[in-house]
């Protein structure tokens, strides 16, 4: 079985070039408006999403938004990036197939929640938002979109370990199927060539304490996953049969407070990014 | 009239009997379904955190949100198309948790004591419940006859 699934991966399309280049211009604060709306008219479907998020509330542009100049104008070079990576991200969560959810929308939502909740963290803990963290939460369960097949096939064997053996759902995939989503998102991450950090932080998702003290990034991404799966904003059937890591609190002095604040965020910020869920 | 969705943070009552209230993918959050058999009057609340304490203001503009201002609201807008406290039955479920539970965040726990709390404050008896657990569930409530079926994400489906 993981032979066929690293076949798969194999099979998942190059990340879309268009992305990549509008990511690396707006990494340069000194960015040319021009080369930069012609690089995302390029790609239409990528150029259609950006105008539809353009103009959501979450990213409360002055203006209203209808053409790809006046997105690169007015959005500014980091919420610009965020949209550019969302529509980028998008396109492969619309194809997933059967397995961990009944709808493609659904994991999109998920995806969408967890990025959302990642940049609520990051503004408490960090006191600022960060892009890098912000495409690692977007792409956290890019795994699923392999497994998904798998898990249909031995969805049985593998929620009788979660439900008699006191298995994580992560635990059952790997005894049942041989590797776990996560590590199957850190695959995808390198076959797209993304850095490291957004490597790690899809693997070890589910078990930052695996990814090292320093790697903050993949403790938020656990972090924020775990807030939505509680919220409801769910994955699939995994559901919540996911370990806690305790020591995410501490490590960031945070409280149950906190977390419940983040929550009611959440509710607001997605209600105000309809836009982002509904591209797909 | 058909499915009528309650999102998170939400509530709404019904007593038309061709409508079916329901309330997708609850995690933490708890659904409490209440039902006046005599007049049919069905209910859902959909509530996300237990103490509005944390935030009165969107206490206010967003009771649903909340145990203590969501419940409170339920029983009072099927009041008003009739329903009786004495008739009521009530039926609960959800606040889930993550594994490992000497965990971290307690939010389904805390949930479910809010709830047990302001109903033994308020003398109001729970008829059944599906709550705890690590997996989502999806809560449906029939207005015609308040049969209430849970659906869970390990495939489940049972009636309360």
């Amino acid at each position: 079985m993981i032979d066929k699934i690293l076949q798969s991966i194999e099979q998942i399309p190059a990340f879309p070039t268009t992305i990549l280049k509008a990511g690396e211009m707006l990494k340069d604060d000194d960015y040319s408006v021009d080369a930069l709306t012609d690089v995302i008219k390029f790609d239409q479907a990528i150029a259609a999403n950006v105008l539809k998020m353009s103009n959501s509330a979450y990213l409360a542009p002055r203006h209203r938004i209808s053409t790809i100049r006046e997105a690169v104008l007015y959005l500014g070079q980091k919420n610009l990036l965020k949209v550019v990576q969302t529509a980028g991200v998008s396109r492969y969560f619309a194809k997933i197939g059967r397995g961990y959810v009944t709808t493609a929308n659904e994991l999109w939502e998920h995806s969408v929640a967890v990025a959302l909740m990642s940049q609520i963290l990051a503004r408490k803990i960090l006191q600022r938002e960060d892009e890098t963290l912000y495409l690692a939460a977007l792409l956290h369960d890019v795994g699923k979109m392999v497994m998904g097949e798998f898990v249909n096939d031995s969805y049985e064997q593998i929620m009788d370990l979660v439900a008699k053996r006191s298995h994580s759902f992560l635990e059952a995939e790997e005894a049942v199927i041989g590797i776990n989503h996560a590590t199957l998102g850190g695959m995808i991450a390198v076959r797209w060539n993304y850095p490291e950090a957004i490597k790690n932080a899809l693997t070890f998702h589910h078990r930052p304490d695996l990814a090292g003290e320093d790697d903050v990034t993949t403790w938020l991404v656990y972090l924020a996953d775990q807030v939505c799966l509680l919220a409801g904003f769910t994955g699939g059937m995994d559901g919540l049969a996911h370990r806690g890591v305790n020591d995410v609190m501490k490590k960031f002095d945070f409280h149950e407070k906190d977390l419940e604040m983040g929550m009611m965020q959440l509710v607001a910020d997605l209600q105000h990014a309809r836009e982002l869920v509904h591209i797909i | 009239m058909g499915d009528i969705v309650i999102g998170i943070a939400d509530l709404k009552c019904s007593n038309n009997k061709d409508d079916v209230l329901i309330t997708y993918a609850l995690g933490s959050c708890i659904a409490v379904a209440i039902y006046d058999p005599a007049v049919k009057v069905a209910g859902l609340l959909h509530y996300m955190l237990p103490d509005s304490s944390l935030d009165a203001a969107k206490g206010k503009g967003s009771p649903g949100m909340f145990a203590d201002t969501g419940i409170p609201l339920l029983f009072k807008s099927c009041y008003s198309l009739g329903a009786d406290k004495k008739r009521i039955i009530v039926k609960v479920a959800g606040g889930a948790s993550i594994l490992d539970n000497t965990n971290y965040f307690r939010i389904g726990e805390k949930n479910i004591m809010a709830l047990r709390q302001i109903f033994w404050r308020n003398k109001v008896f729970i008829d059944k419940e599906d709550t705890g657990g690590n997996s989502n569930r999806t809560v449906r409530l029939d207005v015609a006859d308040g049969k209430v079926t849970v659906k869970s994400s390990s495939g489940i489906t049972k009636e309360l």
